[in-house]
């Protein structure tokens, strides 16, 4: 697959802070690429260099093969960006709002008309096509602002925090856009610093942390970076000191903790983990009444490499 | 296109305060005043003078100050140079006129004796000059031919007469023109006011910080996007121009479409110059919706009611009206002022006028400089 994106050695300082370090990495054609990090990581600064919005100290951008300057039109002409906050005109309806920003690139009437009502389809704004942004709510809003960058049917598409304090049924649907938007061969890349979204939607993912890759790579790829290989969870009332004793006995189990009634174990690797447990519960005539096992999550991992967890 | 066409999408929004400031402009400055038809003039068109005669009060120097006590109003006081200095300086005088020792032997002579003046710099004193050069002038036609002193009287008294008469039939009913420079100087608030609120909002919606970066990263040419806002812009400055001159047209019937006429709009549309560049100023200085509606009321109102947009000028202090010089809405109503005043219209009496409209342009030039230096200084950081 060829490269849409290709960012080489990218530094951006602002005064004395190194927002961005070094980064290099690729985009391929189709993919949904993951920026991963939390908050003042440097995912926007690193999405405005790209576009050409800053300038930086260091690096080279190309996209679709070519360098990208401010005056790259070719290639803005193909790209779409949904900025973390909401961008449109108060005193335009939702209708001209798209119709504005879809004008900017798509000149021929009937053509941008096609373009605007598939971007309300696609976001589910019909019903409110007269509405006035005053009139929305966040997650509307936040869908607006989608369609007003997406409209022009843009080959890359940017975006960054789409679902920040979004509800969670407009927060579905934003998704379910992207996942659309993939399918028709978009190529998409997507900054977030919930993990969750991350992993049910990205291809590729790169951990950000203080401006520099942490780690790279598709999500089972990233998971080998946690030392953990499962985490059992149990809840239990009134568990023994020496039964915790034992259980930490047991191979493979990295660490235990017990608290609020809620017993907590971590597996390095090994296999039917669940099912020894379970039997030794029985055996010791232990009552519970959850229990299930997870695989470790992007948080463990950024944990792993961090020492801090993601979450904010 | 979608620039330009979304650009008046945004102005028709807005269209509740154009049609806000347009109705308040017809009513103060056009209605109330058809309305009080007989409503006594404010001007009192004649300056009050001062003369300090050196000379024998016998034949020319007679006839001189006769001429001087019928055009205007002769003011008695203390005869000290102190008590007049302090008439001019609290406006009791607009002018002194002093008469020399001999004045009428060297007219007799055929010679032309220099007569001192002092003057409080206003309108009337400009109107108490126009009297003395009238006089002067039609004397100095005829002293050298016509040596006995009753005849050049007699002749000059029947020159003045006969050109006063050809004046007041070439000018316009004074009346009217009080009313017509009324309404453009209440204009000056209105023109003011919605050019600056509604460029103001239109670009602020434009620029703000999350749609300029659309805008920036869209494949539009973002410097081909500013110039056809500027455009739009300006385009929006000279319809209001045309809107408030149509208007006045509509109020004044047949009194606009004369020279005069022709002038108040043609100083109305430097005023709206210089508007439009003060607005667009302003539009890069202000990053919020309040500020705007904040710098509105303090810029269109707050001149408005120094520079005598509402009040007469004449009965605006003095100290104010010399505050006000530093805002363009001054200028602009100084040259209807004028305009007012002026009997006859040519290159030399409408000088004035014209220093008024340089001075509007270079307000308009300094607001360019300044948004330049700006928006230069954001586009760096
Ligand atoms: N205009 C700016 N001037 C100075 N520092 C900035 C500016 N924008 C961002 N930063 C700093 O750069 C770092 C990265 O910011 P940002 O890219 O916005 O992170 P993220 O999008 O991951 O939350 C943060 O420490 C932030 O404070
Ligand atoms: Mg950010």
């Amino acid at each position: 697959m060829n490269n849409i994106i290709e960012v080489k050695n990218l530094t951006k300082q602002y005064k004395t802070l190194t927002a961005v370090d070094n980064l290099s990495f690729n985009v391929k054609e189709g993919e949904i690429l993951g920026l991963l990090g939390p908050n003042g990581s440097g995912k926007t600064t690193t999405i405005n260099c790209i576009l050409s919005l800053l300038n930086y100290q260091k690096g080279t951008i190309k996209i679709f093969g070519k360098e990208m300057k401010p005056d790259s039109y070719d290639i803005k002409s193909k790209i779409g960006v949904i900025f973390q906050d909401v961008a449109v005109f108060e005193e335009l309806t939702v209708y001209d709002n798209i119709d504005y920003f879809c004008g900017l690139y798509i000149k021929d009437k009937k053509k941008r008309k096609e373009y605007i009502n598939d971007a309300i389809n696609l976001v589910g704004l019909n019903e409110f096509k007269k509405f006035y942004p005053k009139q929305l709510s966040g997650g509307l809003l936040r869908r607006l602002n989608i369609a007003c960058g997406i409209a022009h049917k843009p080959k890359l598409i940017f975006l960054d925090e789409p679902t920040v304090a979004v509800d969670p049924q407009s927060r579905n649907n934003i998704l379910d856009n992207i996942k659309t938007l993939r399918n028709q061969g978009t190529t998409i890349v997507y900054t977030t610093h919930y993990m969750e979204e991350v992993e049910i939607l990205c291809d590729e993912i790169i951990i950000l942390d203080k401006g520099k890759i942490l780690a790279k790579g598709t999500l089972d790829e990233l998971k080998e970076y946690a030392s953990i290989e499962e985490k059992i969870t149990v809840e239990i009332n009134d568990l023994k000191e020496e039964i915790i004793e034992e259980i930490k006995e047991f191979k493979n189990v990295d660490k235990i903790s017990y608290e609020r009634n809620i017993l907590l174990i971590t597996y390095k690797k090994g296999k039917n983990n669940l099912g020894e447990l379970i039997d030794y519960l029985k055996s010791k005539k232990v009552k519970y009444n959850k229990i299930f096992s997870e695989r470790p999550t992007l948080n463990d991992v950024f944990l792993e490499l961090t020492g801090k967890e993601l979450r904010d | 296109m979608t620039v330009f066409k979304t650009f008046w999408k945004i102005v028709k929004k807005y269209k509740g305060t154009i049609i806000l400031y347009t109705v308040m402009l017809i009513a103060f400055g056009g209605i109330n005043q058809i309305a009080n038809e007989n409503e006594t003039d404010f001007v009192n068109s004649k300056p009050n003078v001062i003369i300090v005669n050196n000379d024998e009060e016998k034949g020319l120097t007679k006839n001189l100050i006769d001429y001087i006590k019928n055009n205007s109003n002769i003011i008695d006081i203390k005869n000290t140079e102190e008590a007049r200095n302090d008439a001019i300086f609290f406006r009791d005088a607009n002018y002194i006129i002093y008469i020399p020792n001999g004045y009428r032997n060297d007219i007799l002579k055929g010679l032309n004796p220099e007569i001192e003046i002092k003057s409080s710099g206003d309108y009337q004193s400009s109107l108490a000059e126009m009297i003395l050069t009238r006089y002067l002038k039609t004397q100095s036609i005829y002293n050298k031919e016509i040596k006995n002193e009753t005849e050049l009287i007699n002749t000059i008294n029947k020159t003045l007469k006969k050109k006063s008469i050809v004046e007041i039939s070439s000018k316009l009913n004074t009346d009217e023109i009080t009313k017509i420079s009324r309404f453009f100087n209440f204009a000056s608030y209105s023109i003011m006011a919605v050019i600056l609120y509604i460029i103001c909002l239109v670009l602020y919606s434009f620029n703000k910080d999350i749609v300029k970066k659309r805008t920036i990263i869209s494949s539009m040419n973002y410097k081909k996007h500013n110039k056809l806002i500027l455009f739009a812009s300006s385009l929006f400055a000279l319809l209001i121009c045309i809107l408030y001159m149509i208007l006045s047209i509509i109020l004044f019937k047949e009194s606009m479409i004369t020279t005069r006429g022709l002038i108040y709009l043609l100083n109305t549309f430097i005023f709206t110059f210089t508007a439009l560049t003060l607005a667009l100023l302003v539009s890069s200085l202000v990053n919020s919706k309040e500020a705007i509606s904040g710098i509105v009321n303090v810029v269109a109102l707050g001149s408005a009611f120094l520079c005598g947009a509402f009040i007469p000028v004449e009965f605006l202090p003095e100290q104010v009206l010399k505050i006000s010089r530093i805002l363009p809405a001054y200028w602009y109503i100084n040259s209807n002022e004028l305009l007012k005043t002026t009997e006859i219209l040519n290159l030399s009496t409408l000088k004035p006028i014209l220093i008024d409209y340089l001075v509007m342009i270079i307000f308009g030039i300094i607001f360019i400089i300044i948004n330049n230096l700006v928006t230069k200084k954001k586009r760096v950081s």
